[in-house]
């Protein structure tokens, strides 16, 4: 599976807590310019794995290639230098600070002022809230238009690779739907996303890859729909069959690892 | 007791319990960006003001001048104990392993300063320190309006630096959260050094009105590091705001049961008063009900 062409790999990664692995030997590959959707129960590593990216946890074996760079031992700040970006499950706003403050730290690597205006103006366009709300202390925004304000901030380094951690938690449907609209704007905008989902019949449904995780190791790995349309997968994990007829079998032709 | 007086000493509450704020205000940076209780903070206000002491005693330079030389060089002292002892606690013990490491370092600190300098006590002295300027009836010591002047340069300065510049913004973001500012590029580690230094720094001045307005020894610092710490947890932990209001407040409730009922009953107000505030509210004046994990 690896591959030093390969936009983001995982090689044989193992990483945990204390005394403990929660990540056996992972093995996948993300696609540049997509967007993949890693689904799986609670605690089966999830979170853990986009830890290991972003620099928050160095894994204990393996290695993570990012355009063929090792990313294991880096800290955060040198991978943000890369152009990863993660966006954390529990808001990461910095609460006493305005909208505006939030923002511009997204560009803190950004030592020139002028392209960090530039930048701001871009992702005002893009997100009208962080004009609207501009000198509004960030904690007094609701959790869907802080989750904005959040992707704003990622925005602003232009990263190639957006990290989200469960970026649906917490949102009411309407919220939802806004949200998952923005993850593919910023696909659509050139960046490739991944992405961990607990909603996973909406994430597999615009993700152009899919990898279902499972007590730490990569269960089935394919296309969203692929993911989406598994029997099993869909029983287990999405509440029952998306579909109401049985998928087609090339449609369940994926790529299965023990 | 009459008008006089007690205007008197809100007046002289509010002057030194600015210098006391400055103070707090640097354990309370210290703790708010690195999850530290820095009970050297005392020692540290006693080396201050020793270190006043020689450059005024052995070479001659005046008291706020000496400042020049103190604070970068408390500041240079801080960073190096962050870097020896702190930077070396982790994990979820870390807020009480800090309580014991920065003891630890407080009782060498104490234990050179009294092989140098003895435990008898001394005090700071210079033209100003003796003299008072009458303001509508009112004796003020120069000191104290000197020490005021610094404190409010001081922390304009510190307000200028935490709000208006890129580095104050990473401290801030430190504050709120460290996971979160790692996250968008702030080196975590560094803010830290820089502000265990900063925090450390403070003390310089704050040692130096200390030293000028009472007799002190090495000893002295455990009188001064509970008051900080109470200041800090009246104020907030964290909170650099509260630090300053607590800081002014703590002095002045002193200062005004002192003259309204007698010295005897101004600690016992004070703490009275602590207790009440935080039975209404744990978490300090301006504090932030939170959790702290690790």
């Amino acid at each position: 599976m690896t591959s030093t062409t390969a936009f983001l790999s995982f090689d044989d990664v193992v990483a945990g807590y204390g005394g403990g692995d929660v990540l056996k030997r992972v093995n996948f590959v993300v696609q540049e310019g997509g967007v993949t959707c890693i689904v799986g129960p609670n605690g089966s590593g999830k979170s853990t794995l986009l830890k290991t990216v972003s620099g928050l946890l160095r894994p204990r074996l393996g290695q993570i290639l990012f355009k063929g760079t090792p990313l294991v031992g880096k800290t955060p700040r040198e991978i943000l230098k890369m152009g990863i970006v993660q966006v954390p499950q529990q808001h990461s706003l910095f609460k006493e600070m305005t909208v505006e403050e939030n923002v511009s730290l997204g560009a803190f690597l950004v030592r020139d002022r002028s392209e960090v205006s530039r930048r701001l103006e871009s992702v005002r366009e893009i997100f009208p809230i962080v004009t609207a709300r501009a000198k509004d202390k960030a904690g007094s925004l609701s959790g869907g238009q802080q989750r904005l304000v959040e992707f704003a901030r990622c925005l602003m380094l232009e990263p190639e690779l957006v990290v989200l951690d469960e970026p649906s938690m917490g949102l009411d449907p309407k919220t939802l739907r806004s949200m998952f609209h923005t993850v593919k704007l910023m696909n659509e905008m050139g960046r490739t996303v991944l992405l961990v989902e607990q909603n996973a019949r909406q994430a597999l449904k615009m993700s152009h890859h899919g990898v279902v995780l499972e007590n730490g190791q990569v269960r089935l790995s394919g296309t969203g729909k692929e993911v989406l349309n598994n029997p099993e997968i869909g029983a287990l994990y999405l509440g029952g069959t998306f579909h109401s007829k049985p998928p087609a079998p090339e449609d369940t032709a994926m790529k299965e690892t023990d | 007791m009459n008008g006089t007086a007690v205007l008197h000493s809100i007046i002289d509450g509010v002057l030194t319990g600015s210098v006391y704020a400055l103070m707090a205000t640097g354990l309370t940076l210290i703790f708010g960006v690195m999850n530290i209780i820095n009970v050297a903070q005392g020692i540290f206000v006693i080396l201050g003001a020793y270190l006043s002491y020689a450059l005024s005693v052995h070479l001659g330079i005046d008291l706020f001048v000496g400042l020049a030389i103190t604070i970068p060089t408390l500041f240079v002292v801080g960073v190096v104990v962050e870097r020896l002892f702190l930077t070396r606690i982790k994990g979820p013990e870390r807020v009480v392993m800090s309580i014991l490491v920065t003891y630890a370092v407080s009782l060498v600190i104490e234990g050179v300063l009294n092989m140098v300098f003895s435990t008898n006590y001394v005090e700071l002295h210079a033209w100003y320190v003796d003299r008072s300027v009458k303001v509508f009836g009112i004796y003020l010591p120069y000191i104290y309006l000197l020490g005021f002047a610094m404190a409010v340069v001081l922390l304009t300065a510190l307000y200028v630096m935490l709000y208006r510049t890129r580095f104050g913004s990473s401290v801030r973001a430190s504050l709120a959260d460290q996971t979160s500012a790692a996250l968008v590029g702030i080196n975590v580690k560094r803010v830290s050094t820089v502000c265990f230094g900063l925090g450390v720094a403070v003390t310089a001045a704050g040692g130096m009105i200390y030293g000028a307005t009472n007799a002190f020894n090495a000893s002295s610092s455990y009188d001064l590091i509970s008051r900080l710490l109470v200041i800090i947890v009246l104020g907030g932990m964290g909170s650099i705001g509260g630090a300053l209001v607590a800081g002014i407040m703590m002095v002045t409730i002193e200062d005004l049961v002192s003259v309204v009922w007698g010295p005897v009953w101004s600690n016992l107000a004070f703490f009275l008063i602590l207790v009440v505030v935080l039975s209404l509210r744990p978490q300090g004046l301006f504090g932030k009900q939170t959790v702290r994990v690790a």
